[in-house]
């Protein structure tokens, strides 16, 4: 069964088509990484699943059931653009939440005080919001979007604003509801979060599906062409007529080989030139790059 | 319904427990009982003992009626209001005996002397406490009876009972009404005059209390983590019954208050100060229903489209530039307020009462004067309860879209375009 099936949806605002006939299939129980370059269409796709907006066209299913009020039920929502009232209190906010998705208050209010706990908020339960920091924020709204245990998770940016703490317990978090049945779509511009984490992804660019599948199979679809270089000394060997163009990291060097290149080739020019070479490293390309050429220059 | 029901309790809760509310509901009539009670207080505090004065008599003759006619003021308590301990008639030498009067009274032996001039023309009463005005009238009705008597008297007549003979008359005004008549001191007016306003000031606080909801969730973002879990009507209905509920709230407290002030405002004003009493105001049973029938179809009007406007607005500036279109016929009614209450059955009145947007307010004024015809009201009311479905329906399309459009403030033609998105 798939946790989503979109069946060529279009949404369309005045003079903008924001999705264009968009298909698309989510695994059930996968974490999936929905990408695209700002005003893809992402924002308005994930609002149709949870049936924010309607589409103009085609039809979307969520856990086998037509998009309903009861299908909002099963889904957990945190938006990219975060916001909780000011002046509730931490627990009753979150009880509020668990509430509105279905849960009855009690169970709402034990689920609340074992979150908050669990993220080290138990101090600040009884708390205003605004008392709090920002970073405490992002977790209590990451709170409510997970307390009711939705079998399907929308996150939009999940880690943005977090220190690398609490960006380890949220991500024990994601594998945690994956590891009990859910399915996450993961939604950001970190490639390389995405790469740690995603099994398979869908990549929009204006309202369309340009890419989707696993992520493995995608690049190995891409096959071995790029080279990661770590070296000191002269770097006019990276003007070798194999390689196509480079990236450059400061200590590190991507170049990404032209079709048919050698690059043993590029190796004995290196050390030929003089450069003292620490790493060389044939690799798939890397996500980011992927992600650049599809829409790049489009 | 129960997502509807946990977004009213949340609004109700956090509504009712703002320092606004709190002192707009309860502190403000509870100061307005202690000030009215105090204010008894301190016009009657000299009433529980008989004042002691002298009179001089320029005029000559004048005492002796005076102090009979003084004789019958009595005190609440039984106790007769005025004794006098002396009479000087024409005294020599007038300074002198006037110095000695004034050291008496500033020693405290008397309260007060009253002088009575050659020509009767102007009295007067020396007094430490000449702020209390409690002690006017009996004096001035002692003396001009004595007058009176005085020069009937010289006329030739004589009059045993003098008050009984200058007693004149009291206009009353009678208020007749379908059901009968009914004493009018003004009452009209004023009922009519209180419930108009206060549904036009609840109107617009609760109004733009449903805006400034809207706004809050929208500015916050909130929504869209909101309308993931209910619709966006539901979410709408909602906050208007929650912020309606405030409402029903903040009326009950008072009128409660008002109605304990009605039963047991002369016990307190008693117990303040024996043989004060409170006015009586009766607010007839029919009017109070008809102004909650008014308040919620009016109030689900106004409060819907200043919802709309909330969701509209993505900034306090320009919620305040959407909002005056809508607050427009609410001051118009209130402009009106005269027009109406002078004459309720002229055209205008009649007219301006079955507009939807004006009746909540002027149709209370029309129905306080008096009872307009059953198929006014009838009509009006159903032409209201339509416009304000209307309203509802349109509003919550606009409210729908508007959440989620963040940016420029929309033109009127946008928000039209608004109401064709699916």
């Amino acid at each position: 069964m798939d946790a989503i099936a979109i069946e060529g949806i279009t949404k369309r605002y005045s003079s903008l088509t924001a999705v264009d006939q968009l298909s698309l299939r989510v695994r059930q129980g996968a974490i999936f990484g929905l990408l695209g370059p700002n005003g893809a269409g992402k924002t308005t796709t994930l609002r149709m699943i949870m049936n924010i907006l309607i589409p103009d066209e085609g039809s979307i299913r969520v856990l086998d059931q037509p998009v309903s009020d009861r299908t909002q039920d099963l889904i957990g929502y945190l938006p990219e653009e975060r916001g909780l009232y000011p002046r509730m209190q931490v627990r009753k906010l979150v009880v509020f939440f668990g509430a509105l998705k279905g849960l009855s208050e009690a169970e709402a209010d034990r689920r609340a005080r074992e979150w908050l706990t669990r993220f080290e908020l138990a101090d600040w339960m009884e708390k205003k919001l605004i008392d709090l920091s920002k970073g405490m924020q992002q977790k209590v709204q990451f709170i409510c979007a997970v307390i009711h245990r939705p079998p399907l998770v929308i996150l939009d940016e999940p880690f943005a604003g977090l220190d690398p703490v609490n960006a380890i317990t949220v991500k024990d978090i994601m594998l945690e509801l994956r590891g009990q049945g859910s399915t996450i779509i993961l939604s950001t511009h970190r490639m390389e979060q995405v790469e740690m984490m995603c099994d398979s992804i869908c990549l929009i660019n204006k309202g369309r599906n340009v890419l989707d599948g696993d992520l493995r199979a995608i690049k190995q679809s891409y096959g071995k062409n790029t080279l990661r270089i770590e070296f000191s000394g002269d770097d006019g060997f990276l003007r070798d007529s194999g390689i196509e163009n480079v990236n450059r990291f400061g200590a590190v060097v991507e170049a990404k080989l032209r079709p048919g290149a050698d690059p043993q080739e590029i190796l004995k020019a290196a050390v030929q030139a003089g450069a003292r070479i620490s790493r060389f490293e044939l690799l798939e390309p890397p996500l980011n790059d992927i992600f650049i050429e599809k829409v790049g220059h489009a | 319904m129960r997502k509807v029901w946990l977004v009213i309790k949340r609004e109700y809760i956090t509504r009712v427990k703002t320092k606004g509310f709190v002192f707009g509901t309860v502190a403000v009539p509870v100061f307005s009982i202690g000030v009215i009670l105090f204010s008894i207080f301190m016009a009657t505090r000299q009433t529980d003992h008989t004042l002691k004065i002298a009179i001089v008599d320029d005029v000559g003759g004048l005492a002796p009626s005076i102090v009979q006619n003084l004789a019958s003021k009595k005190l609440a308590n039984g106790k007769p209001e005025f004794a006098v301990e002396k009479t000087l008639e024409q005294p020599q030498p007038a300074a002198g005996i006037r110095d000695d009067l004034r050291a008496q009274v500033n020693s405290g032996g008397l309260d007060g002397y009253l002088v009575i001039p050659k020509d009767a023309a102007t009295a007067e009463f020396h007094t430490k406490n000449a702020g209390d005005f409690m002690l006017y009238e009996p004096l001035s009705s002692a003396i001009n009876n004595a007058l009176i008597a005085g020069r009937l008297s010289d006329r030739g007549i004589h009059v045993d009972n003098i008050a009984a003979v200058v007693k004149g008359v009291d206009l009353k005004v009678v208020k007749v009404t379908k059901e009968g008549e009914a004493e009018d001191k003004g009452q009209t007016f004023m009922v009519g005059f209180v419930l108009a306003f206060l549904l036009y000031m609840t109107l617009i606080m609760y109004g733009v209390l449903t805006m400034r909801s809207v706004l809050e969730e929208k500015t916050t973002r909130i929504v869209e983590v909101l309308i993931s879990a209910l619709r966006p009507f539901q979410l709408l209905l909602g906050k208007i019954v929650g912020v309606a509920a405030v409402g029903f709230t903040q009326y009950l407290i008072w009128m409660t208050s008002a109605a304990l002030l009605a039963t047991y405002g002369s016990a307190m004003a008693s117990a303040v100060r024996p043989g004060s009493s409170f006015p009586q105001i009766h607010v007839p049973g029919a009017l109070l229903a008809y102004t909650a029938v008014y308040f919620v179809l009016g109030y689900f009007l106004y409060a819907s489209l200043f919802a709309a406007v909330g969701a509209a607005a993505s900034n306090e500036q320009d919620a305040q530039q959407l909002q005056w279109p809508v607050t427009l016929p609410l001051v118009f009614s209130f402009i009106m307020f005269q027009g109406v209450l002078r004459d309720p059955n002229s055209t205008m009145s009649v007219v301006l009462s079955e507009i939807p947007f004006f009746s909540p307010i002027l149709m209370i004024l029309r129905l306080a004067a008096e009872t307009p015809p059953w198929w006014q009201i009838a009509l009006s009311i159903v032409l209201l309860a339509l416009t304000m479905l209307g309203v509802v329906y349109f509003s919550a399309r606009i409210y729908r879209v508007g959440v989620l459009m963040y940016g420029k403030r929309p033109s009127v033609v946008e928000l039209f375009r608004w109401l064709r998105y699916s």
